[in-house]
């Protein structure tokens, strides 16, 4: 993609993020038919196979504006899921197909018996991609037997499918869905906090107490300070996780980012509401679409601690002196 | 808005080449040290092992080969020295005046000056100090109360500067003197050059709380130095201090004193630690690969003409809570009967870290005058 088309696509992004974010009530199906009209979810997707030609980059900046608006509905989940099809050499289709974070189940032949958890809007979606222990499956939603359906910290609905004996597109397993998936949870928690943050600091330059703007106080300024370099911190991460992923191995990288951004949410969190007091606390007010997402998303897709036991894994059998020459090589 | 975005690190030339490079140069030159004494190496001094990066073309790499200098990239020269700092290299001699007082002298000092000094820095040879902060002068830098007057043949300087790093073995000083007579706090400051050995210099060792001689109290009574010696305008200080501060505050010096450790930490823990160990490892690297990151943008920035004043202090606040943190969380990490007195490598450097690190978030601008940048940045002051 060309720079004059990566900046059209931000512009339209971030227009129709901050629409749907002023029309919280809006249907589900109508909201999605709106985003899907966009094409985003084919971003990945070269040109040549009627997708947007994208790279991770874009993708990281789509799902940052995603994140800054809160946006309610599975975009990154039916991204990566489109990409994966197509990287699969799978057919593609209309229906709404999302990502299961976790499973657990066997695979014999095709045959797929088994749970798929926390599937985000699983209920609305046609199609499932899950990796399961023998590779990654797609599965026909319709074909589970059992459906339930509850909500993340964000009220986001995650649903739980049961599958028996259900016949599967079953490719080889590479790790990619839940790599994927931490991925574009650091990017929506980067945009999130830049956009939880801009609100604290409009907050505090207009709310007067003992006669001037609380944001006049070093104990409020200093706070937000630490908030922004969090922000900062989790921003970099993404983006420098996004440009790895582009040169085709971001495993470590993206550990890093989602590590990074699990653990400054929940201090974004904390400063978020710290510096509206009360107020932020409401229904109305709207801050909770960011923080309560900032507290689902830190833990989808693995956790910081998850995560972290996994990259310290790799670096301690890597061996203590190789640590510097492979974080120097990786760029 | 975006609070971060990446720039891109691209110096000329094969980088990973330069890499290789460095990493011979440390093995041949680099003395044997434990490992705590290749902790916060920015600190320990070495002249024999400063004059060998000078031989190696390590110091003023940037600058013109007519001073001495090497017509690097800047990004070359950031790339060998967080190579250095990893590999805790003793590279305090020249510190001062490879990232500050060489720049500074060739962007204000006389021609005459720069031929006569700048070609000693890039050798490993001339060591400079900083002369800014004063018995009354530490985060309010422009109390500075250090006066100089004008005499016939230039300045008679009185004053007295303190925690100056490095003022027992450097040629010169870099001071920041109040010349407007009756000037206050921004206006009337003037940056001189001082030689070390002039009549009225006394030098008096400040040992810090582990007993190591770096701090210094220096005196100056009735010193005379030449007009040729100030850099700069006469009144312009101010914004070349800040200018100064702000180039020293995003470097890798700033996340990698206690990288050592982290080092000894994963040697110790071996090649499959418990799930505890695994995590602790892992969430340093995420903190310290981002910082990494963050850093390397800020230098690009820098060496792209931009000003990244807010990204600097971004990185330094971030990057020194991680090297002050790194000590206090390993000694978590390794648990209730630590003990801090055994002479392991690792247990040395850690104790050794435990009482220094406090250090970390002072020098260079304290953490509360970084987070106030910040927060006039945000745009709450």
């Amino acid at each position: 993609m060309m720079g004059e088309t990566q900046q059209l696509l931000r512009e339209t992004a971030d227009r129709l993020f901050r629409d749907l974010a002023e029309e919280r009530t809006l249907d589900f199906v109508r909201l999605w038919q709106k985003l899907d009209e966009t094409g985003f979810r084919s971003l990945l997707v070269a040109e040549a196979d009627g997708g947007f030609g994208g790279n991770f980059r874009d993708v990281a900046a789509v799902l940052r504006l995603a994140g800054q608006h809160a946006l309610a509905a599975p975009l990154a989940e039916a991204m990566i899921a489109t990409y994966l099809l197509h990287k699969a050499g799978w057919p593609v289709s209309d229906d709404l197909v999302t990502l299961a974070a976790g499973s657990e189940g066997r695979l014999e032949g095709n045959l797929f018996s088994g749970t798929l958890r926390a599937v985000p809007w699983g209920e609305r979606a046609g199609l499932v991609l899950a990796e399961v222990e023998g590779g990654l499956i797609l599965l026909p939603r319709d074909k589970a037997t059992q459906v339930t359906t509850t909500a993340n910290p964000a009220g986001e609905p995650r649903t739980r499918l049961v599958f028996a004996n259900v016949p599967a597109l079953v490719a080889p397993a590479t790790g990619d869905l839940l790599l994927l998936g931490a991925f574009s949870r650091s990017c929506l928690i980067a945009g999130a906090l830049d956009g939880a943050l801009a609100r604290s600091i409009e907050y505090a330059n207009s709310r007067v107490q003992f006669g001037k703007p609380i944001g006049k106080f070093q104990a409020v300024q200093q706070a937000l300070a630490v908030f922004a370099e969090e922000a900062a911190a989790v921003n970099c991460a993404a983006e420098a996780a996004a440009l790895a992923l582009d040169r085709g191995d971001g495993r470590f990288e993206v550990a890093c980012a989602k590590i990074r951004a699990s653990s400054a949410a929940a201090m974004g969190v904390a400063t978020a509401h710290q510096v509206h007091g009360a107020i932020g606390f409401t229904a109305e007010l709207g801050l909770h679409h960011l923080t309560r997402r900032l507290t689902s998303w830190s833990g989808e897709f693995g956790n910081e601690r998850w995560w972290a036991e996994e990259l310290g894994g790799l670096v301690a059998a890597l061996g203590a002196d190789q640590l510097w020459p492979e974080i120097t090589r990786r760029g | 808005m975006q609070s971060f975005s990446i720039f891109p690190f691209e110096p000329p030339g094969d980088v990973q080449a330069l890499r290789q490079e460095v990493r011979a140069f440390i093995a041949a030159h680099m003395p044997q040290t434990a490992a705590a004494g290749r902790a916060n190496c920015w600190s320990v001094a070495d002249a024999r092992f400063s004059r060998s990066m000078g031989e190696a073309g390590y110091i003023g790499m940037v600058w013109p080969k007519c001073y001495g200098g090497h017509a690097r990239h800047p990004l070359e020269r950031y790339t060998v020295l967080e190579e250095l700092l990893a590999a805790g290299a003793p590279v305090a001699m020249h510190w001062v005046a490879d990232r500050q007082s060489g720049p500074l002298i060739l962007r204000y000092g006389s021609e005459e000056l720069r031929q006569r000094i700048v070609p000693g820095i890039a050798r490993g040879e001339t060591y400079f100090c900083i002369g800014m902060s004063e018995p009354g002068t530490g985060s309010d830098l422009a109390s500075v109360r250090t006066q100089g007057v004008r005499t016939k043949e230039g300045w008679r300087i009185n004053g007295q500067k303190v925690w100056t790093s490095g003022a027992h073995y450097s040629q010169y000083m870099i001071a920041l003197v109040r010349t407007g007579e009756g000037s206050e706090r921004h206006g009337g400051l003037t940056q001189f050059l001082i030689d070390m050995s002039s009549p009225g210099i006394t030098v008096r060792p400040i040992l810090d709380l582990v007993g190591a001689h770096h701090f210094n109290e220096v005196f100056l009574d009735d010193v005379l130095v030449p007009d040729s010696m100030r850099l700069g305008e006469e009144g312009g200080g101010w914004a070349q201090v800040t200018a100064e501060l702000s180039l020293e505050r995003s470097g890798p010096e700033r996340y990698l004193s206690s990288y050592v450790l982290l080092v000894e930490f994963i040697r110790q823990a071996g090649p499959a630690p418990d799930a505890a160990t695994r995590a602790l490892i892992g969430q340093f690297t995420a903190e310290l690969w981002t910082l990494r990151q963050m850093s390397r943008s800020t230098a690009a920035k820098l060496a792209a003409g931009q000003d990244p004043m807010l990204e600097a202090a971004v990185v330094k606040d971030l990057g020194n809570s991680f090297e002050q943190s790194l000590p206090r969380r390993i000694l978590a990490g390794i648990g209730g009967l630590a003990d801090l007195s055994d002479a392991s490598e690792l247990m040395s450097v850690l104790a050794l870290l435990l009482q220094i690190s406090p250090s970390f978030s002072l020098r260079g601008g304290t953490r509360e005058i970084l987070r106030g940048i910040i927060a006039r940045g945000l745009g709450l002051r």
